[in-house]
């Protein structure tokens, strides 16, 4: 802590002032800690069909992914279908998350139907991942 | 911003504020790192399980069998003659559309049928999975 002393006719001893520096990194700190959602993907490659009614949907909802193989997944795992509203009532704890299914477009449409209905049950809102129009 | 803590021997004491940023900065990397802005975009059906009963007026209904033909009431219908057919019941009032699904359909069509029946202004669309 020699160094820090002040000595201003002497060149190169000077300390730069870092409390600015602090205050940036302090409000950028906050900025992301707020913004954090941690939304865990399903961690399965979806090919999405293009839509023309395709909004943005809820940041902050849970996902499910229809695999092409017919296989579900939620958060880098395989499930069951009957354990999705499970799952669902676990991930949204006590206020209701709005559900995302990615669905591939290969996939049979009876699951899908099977698997809209199922999340239905302990959600609200139940959306299907699809791409922009180009 | 100079604060001087005049201690005992008169010397001026500083606090070390470079471990407090080294912390800050990683915290601020973690943060960044984890934070994911997923952003997807997609198509919802905002139907109401529970109030949609017998007892309502029939929905539309289009049947997905195997085969990739959308039909309504048996008779095959192009993808894009979806929507001018639910705007046309929409006249009186908003109707819910119904799309009865055999086993074999692929999802992306159902998920076009659906997205047709929305532009043609269907208040909710409803999937019902045929058995075998």
């Amino acid at each position: 802590m020699r160094t820090r002393i002040k000595s201003a006719d002497e060149e190169g001893n000077e300390s730069i002032n870092v409390s600015p520096l602090i205050d940036v990194v302090f409000i950028l700190l906050i900025f992301f800690i707020v913004s954090a959602t941690f939304v865990s993907l399903p961690g399965v490659e979806i090919s999405r069909v293009r839509t023309e009614t395709a909004k943005s949907l809820e940041r902050n909802s849970i996902l499910f992914a229809l695999s092409d193989e017919d296989e579900i997944y939620h958060g880098g795992k395989k499930v069951n279908l009957q354990d999705v509203p499970g799952l669902i009532e676990k991930a949204s704890k006590d206020r209701k998350k709005p559900v995302v299914i990615q669905v591939d477009q290969w996939a049979d449409a009876t699951i899908m139907a099977k698997l809209v209905a199922e999340a239905g049950k302990n959600s609200n809102s139940v959306s299907i991942a699809t791409r922009k129009p180009k | 911003m100079k604060r001087k803590a005049s201690s005992s021997t008169g010397e001026e004491a500083e606090i070390n504020v470079s471990p407090l940023i080294d912390m800050v900065f990683i915290l601020l990397i973690f943060f960044i790192v984890a934070t994911s802005f997923v952003n997807e975009v997609g198509i919802s059906s905002n139907h109401k399980d529970t109030a949609n009963s017998s007892t309502e007026i029939s929905p539309l209904s289009f049947e997905l069998p195997g085969s990739g033909q959308v039909t309504r009431n048996g008779t095959p219908i192009e993808l894009r003659q979806i929507a001018p057919v639910v705007r046309t019941a929409s006249a009186k009032s908003k109707p819910s559309v119904l799309v009865k699904i055999s086993p074999g359909a692929r999802a992306g069509l159902a998920t076009q049928v659906m997205d047709q029946a929305l532009l043609g202004g269907a208040k909710a669309v409803k999937f019902a999975p045929l058995p075998k």
